[in-house]
């Protein structure tokens, strides 16, 4: 019955809008995306304007299996795909820009203006995108110019004065965009009184595309932005009860990114030869209260200056029963990043002596630390490089269309750690006056990728016009590296074991740490195993897969027992995920249809920390399901057009920690928008979270103490929008 | 004649008893040593095994430091420590060292430690091996040992 209901409403209907050649060229792959043996979420500009999708957080659960919970600051992008991801370093999900990929997971959160297009291909994409594109592949595109002058500017403003606007000139070879985004902040930091997520951003954006000839095309993009923001609203956990956010030390973000990305395309006869070149400065600094109390216990500042470049070469050719591609890819990345831990008084009290003084008899004596503030000065160079080789060939054959590709892919890493420790002691009773003491703790560390190699093959079966069956087999992999946030750690418990053994007292339970060599983690592989069926019938498009992926030397975060106040990547386990997404978009007549949904069960295979075993147990951070539904309506008056639109997305429900006692139920986030179009300007109203349920989206530990955020309230913002 | 041959013998036993050499004393020598420290507690013999002691002789020779590494007074110390016990009056002897100390305030953790006031060390240092005895506050304590070769 459903069937034939569906077959009579798709035949009345207007054709589905297809995929642009502006956008098409975001893509490495040889084939149309329609023709692509692997899930693919398109959002088109409509889209992304009815859906609100201003920066990356809005993709959660409007795309299958994706959940990029928005806390912290722009630097945290956790990105959550398919059971993969973590909270640290590398994503596992690649993130392209006009085709650059952007190398640092600290420069994924920006502002949208000015993006035209997302795309988010599901499962790995290693054989052409490379290293973290592991669970998948966000391609975004910039507009483009287009050889006519065009306008766009806009203007949105909500609670929380929230403010954001921009204009997007189109001149010429030139497109020019920038935008100002401003928000005074959710959440009140009871200890200062005052909100401690504001937000102020710019984003500038300089396209330019010339064709100097029929065969060759050169193009340049340069993004820039500057954002200063506050962040860090987590509040204490205890006993159940969450309590409201109150620290006392400072939580800010500060970034100035830019990438200028060049690229030429040269179509020969036979053959088209494409090439990417960029270069990525990112300079940032953090500043966190890290224990999230009014408590004066320690606080870190993080601090990068990286510089990255980047190149890519590939060459295609286009026979009618193969099409090859085969390229070469390269980086080199340098990151001096300043990162010192500042304890208070509270924090030289509760985590420093009280450690040391618990196994140090009281008829012998004390240590003390006279000084108001211990600094750690932690000081890293970190040199990246990769270089990587890889091809793919498409083999037309009737109705099938097979694909064959393999990347080899190396990657390695160099470290130089500068840290320091600098305090005054004093044994009580038997020394008479403090001593300044010392520790340094420097060296140099390598790291090794060792050769990835990244297979990938393909099968799309075109059962009819309509229906396409497609099935693949695939590897990828994110990076390893290097742990800094550890470093601390280390460092305090060199610091107390240099001192002890200046004393001349050894403690018989020394506190476990690691050293630095146990600083590097390893990188983490998948293999993906998955089938889908695909159905385009003018303007209806569904698509349901099903996949299974292997995940082998996962990189988990974790925290040191004890009151330890670093964190580290280790590769703790190996984990699967099994899952299914559907997705569906049905365009009827005025209607305008969109559904998303995914299962996934991710759990560990094997992963035991030491001190427990979790295998079985779901992975952390994961929801189990993902669903989105928007209905659209749009009416035409004699000058003027009515859209209505409405959704809602859910996920959950996920664990927040290994034993899966932690657990956040499903959170549902209805939205509308209803906005009035003119020829040549729109204006609208639309809510964000219009039942104002604050769900938790971020747990952690730290200090042995837990600690929660919660997602943003009910926003309605009011916008204009003008073309000309 | 046998004046001359009385005055020859008893020449030469005079040059033969001043050509006969005196017994020479051992210079004290740094050195680090590695035994048992005994300490009675609570009547019974409490043994520290493969203690370090590091000798220092002061410039004059005439008194030394000795530093006992990471010794343990009672078994229920969760700690060890370096105790330097200074102004141990030395005597050399052509066949051992001989070491004394009435009184004197240990030091540990920094500086002064006179919780544990040696008094009544005794000890010798001989053919490579050295022992002494003491009381570190009321605990007697004793160490025997070899001298670690370099």
């Amino acid at each position: 019955m459903l069937p034939a209901v569906l077959s009579i409403l798709i035949s009345f209907t207007p054709p589905i809008d297809t995929l642009p050649p502006a956008y098409a060229k975001a893509f490495k792959e040889s084939v149309p995306l329609e023709k692509l043996a692997a899930p693919v979420s398109v959002l088109l500009p409509a889209e992304l304007k009815t859906e609100g999708v201003v920066s990356q957080g809005r993709l959660s659960a409007l795309m299958p299996s994706l959940l990029i919970p928005e806390y912290g600051a722009s630097l945290t992008s956790t990105i959550y795909l398919r059971g993969v991801g973590s909270r640290m370093e590398n994503p596992s999900m690649g993130l392209y820009v006009d085709g650059i990929p952007i190398m640092d997971k600290n420069a994924y959160d920006f502002d949208w203006t000015g993006i035209r297009f997302a795309a988010l291909m599901r499962g790995p994409q290693a054989t052409l995108y490379g290293r973290n594109s592991m669970s998948g592949t966000l391609v975004l595109q910039s507009a483009a110019p287009d050889g006519e002058k065009h306008m766009n500017a806009y203007a949105e403003a909500g609670l929380a004065r929230t403010l954001r606007a921009g204009v997007t000139a189109s001149f010429g070879r030139h497109v020019l965009t920038a935008g100002f985004k401003h928000n005074a902040g959710w959440v009140r930091n009871e200890y200062k009184d005052k909100l401690c997520d504001p937000y102020n951003g710019l984003s500038l954006r300089w396209k330019w595309e010339q064709e100097p000839s029929g065969k060759l095309r050169w193009s340049n993009s340069l993004f820039a932005t500057l954002s200063k923001e506050g962040g860090f609203a987590y509040g204490l956990y205890e006993d159940g009860i969450l309590h409201p956010v109150s620290y006392n030390g400072e939580g800010s973000y500060r970034r100035l990114s830019v990438i200028d990305g060049v690229g030429f395309h040269y179509n020969g006869d036979s053959f088209t030869l494409e090439g990417t070149g960029s270069l990525q400065v990112l300079s940032d600094d953090m500043r966190m209260d890290q224990d999230y109390t009014p408590e004066n216990i320690f606080t870190l500042q993080q601090a990068q200056n990286s510089a990255t470049g980047t190149a890519e070469v590939i060459l295609r050719s286009r026979k009618e029963h193969w099409q090859p591609s085969t390229g070469v890819f390269t980086f080199y990345r340098f990151n001096r990043m300043h990162a010192p831990v500042t304890f208070g008084r509270a924090g030289i009290e509760n985590l420093i002596l009280d450690n040391a003084n618990r196994n140090i008899p009281e008829e012998i004596g004390y240590l003390s630390i006279p000084d108001d503030n211990l600094l750690i000065a932690s000081d890293f160079g970190i040199h990246t490089y990769c270089a990587a080789l890889f091809h793919e060939s498409v083999f037309p054959l009737g109705r099938w269309r097979l694909t064959a590709g393999l990347r080899l892919d190396y990657e390695g890493g160099v470290m130089d750690y500068d840290c320091l420790a600098s305090l005054h002691y004093r044994f009580v009773p038997t020394m008479k006056a403090d001593k300044a003491f010392q520790v340094p703790y420097r060296g140099t560390l390598t790291h090794s990728s060792g050769l990835q190699v990244l297979p990938k093959f393909s099968a799309l079966f075109e059962a009819s016009g309509d229906v396409s069956l497609f099935g693949s087999v695939s590897k990828g992999y994110r990076a390893g590296g290097f742990n800094t946030q550890i470093f601390s750690d280390i460092l305090q418990s060199q610091t107390m074991t240099a001192l002890m053994k200046d004393l001349g007292v050894y403690l018989d339970n020394l506190p476990s740490s690691v050293g630095a060599e146990n600083t590097r983690y390893k990188p983490e592989s998948a293999w993906n195993f998955e089938t889908g069926v695909r159905l385009v019938k003018e303007n209806f498009r569904a698509e349901a897969t099903l996949y299974y992926m292997d995940v082998r030397n996962q990189q988990l975060t974790v925290f040191p027992p004890g009151k330890s106040t670093g964190r580290m990547m280790t590769n703790a386990g190996a984990s699967r995920s099994l899952g299914a997404e559907a997705e569906l978009d049905w365009r009827p007549g005025a209607f305008h249809f969109h559904a998303s949904y995914s299962w996934c069960d991710a759990r560990f295979v094997s992963y035991n920390d030491g001190n427990h075993d979790y295998s079985g147990n779901r992975i952390p951070y994961v929801p189990a399901h993902t669903a989105f539904a928007s209905a659209a309506w749009r009416h035409s008056f004699t000058t003027v057009s009515l859209n209505l639109s409405a959704s809602v997305r859910a996920y959950g429900p996920l664990c927040w920690d290994e034993t899966g006692l932690l657990q956040e139920p499903v959170h549902v986030r209805p939205e509308a928008r209803i906005a009035l179009s003119f020829s040549k300007w729109e204006i609208w109203l639309r809510g964000e979270n219009l039942t104002g349920r604050t769900g938790r989206n971020f747990y952690f530990k730290s200090v042995g103490r837990e600690f929660f955020s919660l997602e943003r309230p009910c926003n309605i913002l009011l916008g204009i929008s003008i073309n000309y | 004649m046998k004046t001359n041959k009385l005055f020859l013998a008893l020449t030469a036993l005079a040059l033969l008893a001043c050509n006969k050499k005196q017994p020479e004393v051992i210079v004290p020598q740094a050195a680090d040593y590695k035994g048992t420290v005994t300490v009675m507690y609570q009547g019974q013999p409490y043994d520290n095994e493969n203690i370090e002691v590091n000798f220092t002789p002061s410039e004059d020779g005439k008194t030394a430091s000795i530093t006992i590494f990471k010794i343990r007074f009672v078994p229920q110390m969760p700690v060890t420590i370096d105790v330097t016990i200074p102004n141990v009056e030395i005597t050399s002897t052509p066949t051992e060292v001989l070491l004394t100390c009435d009184e004197v305030i240990p030091q540990a953790m920094g500086g002064d430690f006179p919780r544990y006031k040696v008094t009544n060390l005794t000890g010798v240092i001989k053919n490579g091996a050295m022992d002494f005895s003491l009381n570190f506050g009321d605990v007697p304590t004793s160490f025997t040992g070899h001298q670690l070769l370099k």
